[in-house]
């Protein structure tokens, strides 16, 4: 790996040559970004906890009076958001696991085994993360439907068997090349089979690399919409984004409650969020690797 | 309801086995006909991946250009009608072009400007600041939203009476113009998504870029300032050369990603339908008029224009992206 800047391989010092003035500059230009970033996600969270006629207030209310947790309560019982939450979490998990093992699969077979074709076939692999999907949405709704497996979850899970993510199996590819050799070599000497030595070797050496990319399926498959959009018809097998959206287009029917909706979303960014600040480094390492490398 | 779980469960248990085997199966059979033991392996390991592709990518892309030359409704078999489609799309859809213009005007300002501010505030952090982690979050915060959460938030940032129009009420009245209705005015849906779009991406990019300058060796710096160069000449001739195959990077990923725009869109319900993204409206045609055939049509007329803009900046990226490795 080369050094992305996330895992603190060598300090750096530079003489500060910098005047107080130009520091001042500086720190005074990044505060303002800050808070341009950071003031329409706060006032998400603000507008969560108000009271509904307390929405349009000016000058605008950022501390709410009375803050109002009971919005959460309200917004999360208008739909059947405890049957969202189960379809979301089964098909987020069947897709993850299936996604991230058969990455780690391919990705092994392209990173150390020798055979014809395989550098043609390594970049067919990178030109199809160009395809837009909305391309291949219509033959694949027609498979599913000859199936018969439309308005199930099959579509939004089976499929993840088949390596969804291309770019999953370049980052661990990259991964598996940093392996030294002789750790394999040794294995095989011992006894061991290919797949004891991926199983027991290979896949605990590459742990890190596993956890940028399951942070990445994650994210994709909590908040995959187009797919569920398209599969599902009916309200009870929704995942949490399509029940959102059902939510927002019902609620700003007549007048949008802007506090409900509020506290959905942040809702849906809850279990990223703390994602986000447990595992923060793996978010920026997935992030990252495939634009530091060129 | 128990079944619907069950009936996934079993699909994806027995799909799951089936790779298995098969990559069982090839590995025997690659080894009965005398290929090397590395190369069946291999081609085994891979297997999951080509099957995917062949089922996934190369059969639905066949599928689609054949079924952009029909007409096709899902209820009755397609009905080949030559090049109707795209002569309806580029002569009598007034929508089309209007989607179109839309879409590209979208991607060609957005992804300029988010790559500028990304690039400003990159650079401000990597000179030595205290707490680079910490800014580092806050700056990336906005981009782990869902795309839901981040168009919900914007239209309600962006209501008539939102917060935007409040904070810029003083301005508004100061120039004595009307408070804009941003997504629901047809002049200023665009520059309505541009704001969501620049402030859902700039912290990924500056994550990003700060990343790419962090990887430059210092040795090039003291090498400059040996042979005498300032401090703005040294960014233009060592810092954005070096990070320039980070900035191509971003650019393209940028490009791809704007121009398919769709759960944002897809979120804003209220715009005026001079906002209407490609993707959108290739779904609408396909899955809300039934008219499969035309969406096909359009989703390939939208691969080209992606391969196109793709191709013009991997052509002008021979000008301006530097790599180490070509150094003669």
């Amino acid at each position: 790996m080369t050094d992305t800047g996330i895992f603190p391989a060598r300090k750096r010092r530079r003489q500060a040559t910098d005047s107080i003035p130009v520091r001042v500059l500086i720190y005074t230009l990044l505060l303002i970004g800050v808070a341009i970033v950071m003031v329409p996600f706060l006032w998400m969270l603000s507008t969560s906890l108000k009271d509904q006629s307390r929405l349009f207030i000016y000058p605008p209310e950022w501390i709410p009076n009375p803050v109002r947790w009971g919005n959460y309560k309200e917004a999360w019982q208008a739909l059947p958001f405890n049957r969202f939450l189960i379809n979301t979490l089964f098909m987020t998990l069947l897709a993850m696991f299936a996604e991230i093992l058969t990455a780690a699969i391919v990705a092994y077979g392209f990173a150390r085994f020798r055979f014809p074709g395989r550098n043609v076939l390594f970049i067919i692999l990178l030109s199809t993360m160009m395809l837009p999907g909305i391309l291949t949405l219509i033959p694949k709704f027609i498979m599913w439907r000859s199936v018969g497996r439309i308005d199930t979850f099959t579509p939004l899970t089976v499929g993840a068997w088949f390596v969804w993510g291309p770019s999953f199996v370049f980052l661990l590819r990259q991964f598996f090349m940093t392996i030294p050799r002789e750790i394999e070599e040794a294995a095989i000497i011992d006894g061991a089979n290919t797949v004891q030595i991926f199983h027991q070797i290979m896949l605990p050496l590459i742990k890190p690399a596993l956890l940028a990319i399951g942070v990445l399926s994650f994210q994709a498959n909590w908040n995959n919409f187009e797919g569920a959009l398209i599969y599902l018809n009916t309200l009870e097998k929704y995942p949490m984004v399509l029940g959102l959206q059902f939510f927002g287009a019902s609620l700003s029917r007549e007048a949008p409650q802007w506090h409900l909706m509020m506290a959905m979303s942040t809702v849906m960014a809850a279990p990223i969020l703390v994602l986000f600040f447990l595992a923060q480094r793996y978010f920026i390492e997935g992030l990252t690797v495939g634009a530091v490398k060129g | 309801m128990l079944s619907w779980y069950a009936l996934t469960l079993t699909d994806y248990v027995v799909v799951g086995a089936a790779i298995f085997l098969a990559m069982f199966l090839i590995h025997r059979l690659l080894r009965w006909f005398g290929v090397g033991r590395e190369a069946a392996t291999g081609y085994a390991l891979i297997l999951p991946w080509l099957i995917g592709l062949v089922v996934w990518n190369v059969g639905p892309f066949v599928a689609s250009l054949y079924l952009s030359f029909t007409d096709y409704t899902i209820l009755k078999p397609p009905a080949w009608i030559g090049f109707d489609n795209y002569i309806e799309m580029f002569t009598d859809d007034r929508r089309f072009w209007r989607v179109l213009r839309f879409t590209i005007g979208y991607s060609v300002i957005n992804v300029p400007l988010g790559l500028i501010g990304a690039l400003i505030t990159a650079t401000l952090l990597n000179q030595d600041v205290k707490g680079l982690g910490i800014w580092r979050t806050l700056y990336y915060l906005p981009a782990v939203l869902p795309a839901a959460a981040t168009a919900l938030l914007w239209r309600w940032m962006l209501a008539s009476n939102g917060l935007i129009n409040q904070i810029f009420g003083p301005v508004y009245s100061l120039f004595g113009v009307d408070k804009p209705a941003w997504f629901t005015d047809p002049q200023m849906v665009l520059p309505a998504y541009i704001l969501m779009g620049l402030w859902g991406v700039f912290g990924a990019n500056t994550v990003i870029l700060l990343a790419g300058l962090k990887n430059i060796p210092r040795d090039l710096y003291d090498a400059a300032k040996i042979d005498g160069a300032g401090r703005i000449s040294m960014y233009f001739n060592v810092t954005i050369p070096m990070l320039s195959s980070t900035l191509f990077y971003v650019l393209i990923i940028g490009i791809i990603g704007s121009l398919q725009t769709f759960t944002q869109a897809f979120f804003i319900q209220h715009t005026a339908r001079a906002g209407t993204f490609m993707s959108v409206y290739i779904y609408q045609e396909a899955f809300e008029r039934n008219s499969m055939g035309y969406a096909a049509a359009l989703g390939w007329v939208m691969l080209l224009i992606i391969l196109l803009f793709t191709l013009l900046v991997f052509r002008s990226s021979e000008a301006w992206v530097y790599y180490e490795g070509e150094r003669s």
